[in-house]
């Protein structure tokens, strides 16, 4: 409850700040957002498994994004960036995927 | 959920890492926080407050870079579009424009024409007239053969997700059927309106088809004014039989009929390559008699 009120909160923040993104930042946000959806994704499955761990979730939370945006921009330094992002965006694909279909099996017992 | 690490605080990877990501995507740090929590060992009181606090403000942080990257790629969205929006905007407005021009220059040149047409008199008038109706450069009236081809049908393929273009009318075709009907006789020519002249281009840019530089669009009228038999030979002859072959194997829509009384618009005033306005004193004599040696 307080999660999703949590969730709203933020959603409002940004659309009333209405915040405009530093150019040298703009490449990172895509991987930023699919790096946070593994999280929340993972957070979510944890909390249907009953292991949820706030410390947990957090720590994963800003690791993950700021991992994935290292290594996008350590990609963009050596001039391999594109193929870097489409290997995180691959590992963070498979882990959402793989916890969705936990989420799946939790709620609809298929 | 089975932990790789078995709880006693020791993680072992398993070897083989993409059967692992595959098997568990879920963070072991879960498993080892219940596996303490299981212990005793969890959190409680104010430290367990402070961490979900956190874990709240995590969940704000997600909101709101949610919305942020939702915001930035719609953002993106419209400047991309809007330059389109642009350029078409200019695109019609020149046309128009053109349009506009040619409009008064064929005001003018009538005008001129009729100027003309009191100066001279008689037989002058009578063989300008003529030279201008073969040359394009007056409306002609009279009875000839009309060729429409159109593009075929041009299935998406599958595979590629392109569309097959065999079927489409090229310019090539177009200039076949053209010079097929100059052969045949034919004394003025229009391909979807547009009037040949001598110096017509007909070129094919990118899909597009361009008559004089002007975009023309299937179906394509090629209405011709000549012998009565036009129709006839160009059926019969090398273009009519390469029309029929095109419309057999690429479904390219194709016809002849004969055409009685049509009536083809003049071309555009052309370019003047050479001719130069005279200067004004010295050379007065010389246009008009030009004119009339011209004329």
């Amino acid at each position: 409850m307080i999660a999703v009120l949590a969730l709203i909160a933020g959603v409002v923040l940004g659309l009333v700040l209405d915040p405009t993104v530093p150019p040298a930042l703009l490449p990172y946000l895509p991987i930023a957002v699919v790096a946070a959806l593994d999280a929340v994704f993972g957070g979510v499955r944890a909390k249907l498994d009953g292991i949820f761990d706030d410390k947990q979730f957090v720590v994963s939370f800003i690791s993950n994004v700021l991992v994935a945006g290292i290594i996008v921009y350590l990609g963009d330094q050596l001039g391999v960036g594109s193929q870097l992002s489409i290997g995180v965006v691959v590992v963070l694909g498979v882990r959402i995927f793989g916890n969705v279909a936990a989420i799946r099996r939790h709620l609809f017992r298929a | 959920m089975t932990s790789p690490d078995g709880g006693d605080g020791q993680r072992r990877f398993a070897p083989d890492f993409l059967t692992e990501l595959f098997q568990n995507p879920l963070d072991p740090g879960y498993a080892d926080a219940a596996a303490r929590k299981a212990r005793g060992e969890g959190r409680t009181g104010t430290a367990k407050r402070v961490v979900s606090g956190v874990s709240a403000l995590t969940l704000v942080a997600l909101g709101f870079l949610l919305v942020v990257a939702y915001q930035q790629t719609m953002a993106d969205e419209p400047a991309r579009s809007q330059a389109r929006a642009t350029l078409i905007d200019q695109v019609q407005s020149r046309r128009s424009e053109t349009t506009e021009l040619q409009k008064r220059a064929e005001l003018l040149r009538a005008e001129v024409a009729d100027l003309r047409e009191k100066q001279l008199g008689g037989a002058a008038v009578a063989r300008l007239r003529d030279l201008e109706a073969e040359t394009g450069l007056a409306p002609v009236r009279g009875s000839g053969a009309r060729v429409s081809v159109g593009d075929g049908p041009m299935p998406v393929d599958p595979l590629t997700g392109q569309r097959k273009s065999e079927a489409r009318v090229r310019d090539t075709d177009l200039q076949v059927a053209t010079n097929a009907l100059w052969a045949a006789g034919a004394e003025a020519i229009a391909v979807n309106g547009q009037r040949l002249t001598a110096t017509s281009t007909i070129r094919q840019a990118g899909e597009a088809i361009l008559v004089d530089f002007r975009p023309v669009t299937t179906p394509y009228q090629v209405v011709a004014i000549g012998p009565d038999n036009l129709a006839e030979t160009f059926r019969g002859g090398p273009a009519g039989r390469f029309f029929r072959a095109l419309n057999a194997k690429f479904g390219i829509s194709y016809d002849v009929a004969e055409v009685g009384n049509v009536t083809l618009d003049a071309a555009a005033s052309p370019n003047l390559r050479h001719a130069v306005p005279p200067a004004p004193p010295s050379s007065a004599p010389t246009p008009s008699s030009k004119a009339s040696k011209g004329g």
